[in-house]
């Protein structure tokens, strides 16, 4: 009896330490936030305020904010369905050396994307691809790794025999995949799609050397805020704009997640 | 349906499915016989061969235009679907409007006695009630063939028992044409009509079930369903010559090398001196069945031993090292060749 009992409260426990380890980083941020002016030895802000706000605003936070979220929305958009073909296909063995096929799509995560971008840069100015374009170009190229390896993950434990039902019960090709797989894969799918979108929205280095400076997004804003002296309150503000979305994703993700499973 | 042929897991396979009457497939795992319904279904394309229905050539129609709708071993009840919903696939799919389909698939719940049970999500049924459901979302569908893969193996006695129940009440209703493919004899017995006895994805006999059973053509059949008792033997002149005597035939064999095979069911346990005995030997084991136990008598004579399985009647008690009689009624002995081919009922590829 006292046994689980014991097993529950570590349990119970270590998941409020690792809450604690993940929300502890935010406090300074949310008080910075919100600090018009926060001398040294004080322990709190001596003026509360929105002047970080203001600030965040003014530099073009906005904008940054819907080109940041519309990044990381094409990112996913054209990454998830890239990454449930090849993970179906990977993981049905139906694709000949599936393994070095996995290594090669494995790749850019490996290598460092410094390195990456900038040789790919040249590649790009020289095929005169439009910047914006080459960002996203590049960033599904990162993403489709973490999709894929998702949707490998999901088709392995994916029943075909579902899809055989569904077949003799009259339903087409498309009608199986619309009415059969795509509902049993959905909480994949959505945690695939949840990937990508973080891919997109919260690079740096690809849109800085790719996009040139012109295409700003959150991250950017942040780093010249952050590069600047005496924003602190406005990179405060940006960061946490930056933080919120995903988080507020997440949740939504994870409960997708779990009613799948429920179900 | 006829002229199918599939190397490697199926050669030589051809079989009629009368409309409204059930046909088994049996066989043993590995036999080809679950290749035989994914070819029927079209969920395979065969590399050689045919499916025909109604008199027309399948090859190349799509499993979703066959009509025929399939009932597997699993249930495989969609898990994103409530009950009524799973039921009401086909007609959605076939564009039959929400509500209609839903009412439809209450009937079909009524059918298979799971009234009440539409606004439960698939998940919450016991392996039953998810076979019952499969069965009454196939029958949904209004297949022309209701193609059954093993669909009750995976269930208790107890249940099985009810589904075959279910599945007599649903052929005396519907009338539907049906290709089930078991193992089980009893359950090939209970359910269907006439059966077909394949293995090693070879077709070795098909007829009615008390044909298979009373004049199976090989050893392979007459093991496949369940036959317990063979003495090898040598036939001269219409009568089998083996340790346990020479014993006049029904119909006339081949003369030459034969295994004397008889059903445990048609052997009577008698007395040692009842006069009508054919045989006397000594009992070297019992099995419980029941009411209804199961010996093994061990007859020796000049020429060697042979050991004869028989059912005792209900009651009837017999102890190890007791000496009996056996009576072997004479319409009841059959002879098939010797088969040197194979030592056990199964061989054969990987597939079900």
């Amino acid at each position: 009896m006292s046994a689980p009992r014991a097993a529950g409260a570590a349990s119970r426990a270590g998941r409020a330490l690792l809450a604690l380890w993940l929300v502890l980083p935010l406090v300074p941020l949310l008080l910075w936030a919100f600090a018009d002016r926060w001398a040294f030895p004080a322990v709190l802000p001596q003026e509360w305020g929105t002047r970080g706000a203001e600030e965040a605003l003014a530099a073009g936070a906005g904008g940054a904010f819907l080109r940041s979220t519309l990044l990381g929305a094409v990112v996913a958009a054209l990454a998830t369905p890239l990454g449930a073909m090849a993970g179906r296909a990977l993981a049905s063995r139906q694709v000949p050396a599936g393994t070095a096929v996995l290594a090669v799509l494995l790749a850019p995560l490996a290598l460092p994307p410094f390195a990456v971008a900038l040789g790919l840069d040249v590649l790009l100015l020289r095929l005169r691809v439009p910047a914006a374009l080459g960002v996203v170009l590049l960033l599904v190229v990162v993403a489709v790794p973490y999709t894929t390896l998702t949707m490998r993950a999901a088709y392995a434990a994916h029943d075909r025999g579902f899809e055989d039902v569904a077949r003799t019960l009259g339903a087409g090709r498309w009608r199986t995949v619309r009415s059969v797989q795509l509902p049993l894969v959905a909480p994949a799918l959505a945690g695939a799609a949840f990937l990508a979108f973080l891919v997109g929205w919260s690079d740096y280095i690809v849109t800085v050397l790719v996009g040139g400076g012109r295409l700003t997004t959150l991250p950017l804003l942040v780093a010249a805020a952050a590069a600047a002296t005496g924003s602190e309150a406005q990179v405060a503000v940006l960061s946490l704009t930056a933080i919120l979305p995903p988080v507020a994703l997440l949740v939504v993700v994870g409960s997708l997640g779990r009613r799948g499973r429920r179900a | 349906m006829h002229g199918r042929g599939v190397a490697p897991a199926l050669t030589g396979f051809s079989l009629e499915v009368p409309a409204g009457s059930c046909v088994a497939i049996l066989g043993p795992s590995g036999s080809g016989k679950s290749t035989v319904l994914r070819l029927t279904a079209g969920l395979d394309a065969p590399t050689a061969g045919s499916v025909h229905l109604d008199g027309a050539d399948l090859a190349g129609v799509l499993p979703e235009r066959r009509g025929m709708a399939m009932v597997f071993q699993r249930p495989l009840l969609f898990p994103h679907l409530s009950v009524r919903d799973n039921v009401a696939f086909a007609d959605r799919v076939r564009g039959v409007p929400r509500r209609a389909a839903r009412r439809r698939a209450e009937e079909y719940l009524g059918l298979v006695q799971l009234d009440g049970f539409g606004d439960r999500p698939a998940r919450a049924l016991s392996g039953g009630q998810e076979q019952r459901v499969a069965l009454a979302r196939a029958l949904a569908a209004e297949p022309r063939v209701l193609l059954l893969d093993e669909p009750f193996s995976a269930l208790d006695v107890r249940l099985r028992e009810e589904m075959h129940e279910l599945l007599a009440d649903l052929r005396a209703r519907l009338e539907p044409t049906i290709l089930l493919v078991t193992h089980d004899h009893a359950e090939a017995d209970a359910l269907a009509d006439s059966a077909a006895v394949l293995d090693g994805g070879r077709l070795l006999q098909a007829g009615p079930l008390r044909d298979l059973y009373a004049r199976p053509a090989s050893l392979a059949v007459s093991r496949l369903l369940g036959g317990r008792t063979e003495v090898a033997g040598t036939v001269v002149a219409g009568v089998h010559h083996s340790p346990l005597g020479a014993l006049a035939l029904p119909r006339a064999f081949p003369d030459g090398a034969a295994v004397l095979v008889l059903r445990h069911e048609a052997v009577q346990v008698t007395p040692p001196a009842d006069p009508a005995a054919d045989a006397v030997g000594t009992v070297v084991r019992v099995r419980r069945r029941g009411l209804r136990g199961l010996v093994t008598v061990e007859i020796t004579a000049d020429g060697g031993s042979a050991t004869v399985d028989a059912e005792l009647g209900p009651g009837q008690d017999v102890g190890t090292g007791r000496t009996v009689g056996l009576r072997l009624p004479a319409e009841d002995r059959w002879v098939v060749p010797v088969d040197d081919a194979s030592d056990g009922p199964s061989a054969g590829g990987p597939r079900a």
